[in-house]
């Protein structure tokens, strides 16, 4: 510990207890010039003068050489750099820890909570940027806005508008205000809902966390500097989940010797990225290219690919979101997608183009294949997959674009405006 | 004779309003509200400038304005593109596709009107 604080505490205790220096330099033996260099921080101060000083002012000397840690030092310096708009006398830090550490605790406790106040704004900034109701309710709210600006604006301007437009405009506006409040309720629904499931998000595994830290590209599996099982004990990821872990390391693991990165992109470069030629080229299914094209690094001239995949009942089992595009981890998504039709078709991939309700657009390959062959009787399991893909433009030529299916889809029935929709299971949240 | 705008828009109320504003300023007004369908409605009444949404059911505003530039007689038509999307990225795949301009939402009438006579000026 800093010498500093010590003779700051000594000089504390003295004065609490009401002895002179000259008397407490007395009584341990040494002189009061020398106690007052002490104390002011100017001497060092160890062995038998401590333990007499303690002894003298009746305290244990551990009292008065531990308790401000290097941490809370480190601390305080922490928040008073964070806050430099607020002078603050540094140079008397060691001191101030000293005579009051009560205070310097608060600062360190308050610093503390605002560091974390500021990662779970953070947080919540990054999930409501990717939160496909939010997106859905901000570009109803702003359409709410835009009519009833424009309706004030009109009713203002031309006062002698005739007597039924007039009307019109006013329950116009009347019925866009109820709209509004309508969207601004569903907004707060939302999020009360969420924070009830976020005991369901905390189902979010360890190593789900760990591949999206790396953008889903494992390096040291790439490179086979680690095995899956070390990766999962490097982890520390809990008994229960290390089988589902393992598998999808190891088919991780799989992927990368079968498709080494390099030559992988080479080709995949060289072929503009179409999953059916880098099937063909690489001599194998459709689904471990899928999984490749997920698995790349992200790069700035690397098209960006989500992916998803599902087994017959719809349930999620592999997902690997895009920024511009959430995709369910629970519930199932729009039952428009090429990965549930896939299911109709096995074997056959589907190409198409997907239109959102808020104007971006994605290209998808999808594909369901079995995972066994079943037996006499029994059919074999199937699971589907799908790619997608904001970044059409550059794998695809313009002309070309328009002789792709275009499906116009959404993202969840409850987040979808679309109307009169027949795949319909659940109500607008907005309407 | 006056020149012909066709708003493509499925918000009622914002169509209501946006037709009030142009008609006082003297265009010819035709509105439709659903991206099926429109292509071929604007093949029938040859406008002389669009103002399209970019969220439209059945078929996105983008998907419309691409059919419509891939056809060289389209390719010189106004198209004054609306979005509550006002991110970089949106006005630049509106661009790409060949919108003449963007507006987001909320505008200004002033705004609009001002936009609608420097795309026919």
């Amino acid at each position: 510990m800093s010498r500093t604080l010590i003779g700051t505490r000594i000089r504390e205790r003295r004065r609490a207890k009401k002895k002179s220096q000259t008397g407490l330099a007395q009584e341990v033996g040494i002189s009061a010039s020398y106690l007052n260099l002490i104390e002011h921080n100017r001497r060092g101060i160890a062995g038998k003068t401590l333990l007499a000083i303690a002894k003298s002012l009746e305290i244990n000397p551990r009292d008065l050489t531990e308790g401000a840690d290097q941490g809370l030092i480190d601390k305080v310096k922490e928040a008073i750099a964070k806050n430099r708009h607020i002078p603050s006398e540094v140079d008397r830090l060691e001191e101030f820890i000293g005579r009051f550490p009560g205070f310097a605790r608060l600062i360190e406790r308050l610093f503390d909570l605002q560091q974390e106040q500021n990662q779970n704004l953070q947080a919540l900034s990054d999930k409501m940027n990717s939160d496909p109701f939010f997106a859905e309710a901000i570009h109803l709210m702003l359409s709410n806005i835009t009519t009833i600006r424009s309706t004030a604006d009109i009713l203002q301007k031309n006062p002698l508008i005739e007597e039924k437009l007039h009307s019109k405009f006013l329950s116009n506006l009347l019925k866009e205000s109820e709209r509004l409040s309508q969207t601004a309720s569903g907004i707060l629904e939302h999020f009360e809902q969420t924070h009830s499931q976020q005991d369901k998000l905390a189902d979010q595994t360890t190593l789900d966390t760990f591949l999206e830290s790396n953008d889903f590209h494992l390096d040291i599996l790439e490179t086979g500097a680690a095995s899956p099982e070390e990766i999962i004990e490097e982890l520390a990821i809990e008994t229960e989940e290390q089988k589902n872990a393992l598998v999808i390391l190891k088919g991780y693991e799989t992927m990368a010797k079968a498709l080494p990165l390099q030559k992988f992109l080479n080709k995949a470069v060289q072929l503009k990225f179409a999953p059916l030629e880098l099937a063909a080229y690489f001599k194998t299914d459709l689904r471990s290219i899928f999984y490749r094209l997920a698995h790349l690094p992200e790069q700035n001239n690397l098209p960006k690919w989500g992916l998803l995949e599902c087994d017959g009942s719809g349930a999620v089992l592999y997902r690997k979101q895009l920024t511009t595009l959430s995709l369910p981890r629970f519930g199932s998504a729009c039952p428009l997608w090429p990965i549930y039709r896939s299911f109709s078709q096995p074997m056959q991939p589907i190409c198409a183009l997907l239109d959102m309700p808020t104007g971006e657009r994605f290209l998808t390959y999808a594909v369901a294949q079995f995972n066994d062959l079943g037996t006499i009787g029994v059919p074999g399991t199937l699971k589907a997959s799908m790619v997608i893909t904001q970044d059409y433009d550059q794998l695809i030529a313009k002309t070309a674009l328009t002789s792709l299916p275009q499906l116009s889809v959404g993202l969840q029935c409850s987040v979808c405006p679309k109307k009169e929709c027949t795949a319909r299971r659940a109500t607008y949240i907005l309407g | 004779m006056s020149k012909s705008v066709l708003i493509i828009e499925d918000e009622p109320f914002i169509l209501e309003a946006l037709s009030f504003l142009l008609e006082r300023e003297g265009y010819a007004l035709s509105s439709f509200s659903d991206g099926e369908g429109c292509i071929d409605y604007i093949k029938k009444i040859k406008p002389d400038l669009i103002i399209l949404d970019m969220m439209l059911p059945n078929i996105s505003g983008m998907q419309i304005l691409e059919n419509l530039r891939s056809s060289q007689e389209y390719q010189s038509l106004p198209v004054l593109m609306l979005t509550a999307k006002g991110q970089r990225k949106d006005r630049q795949a509106a661009e790409n596709a060949g919108a003449s301009l963007f507006m987001t939402k909320p505008f200004s009438n002033d705004e609009i009107i001002a936009n609608v006579h420097k795309l026919l000026s």
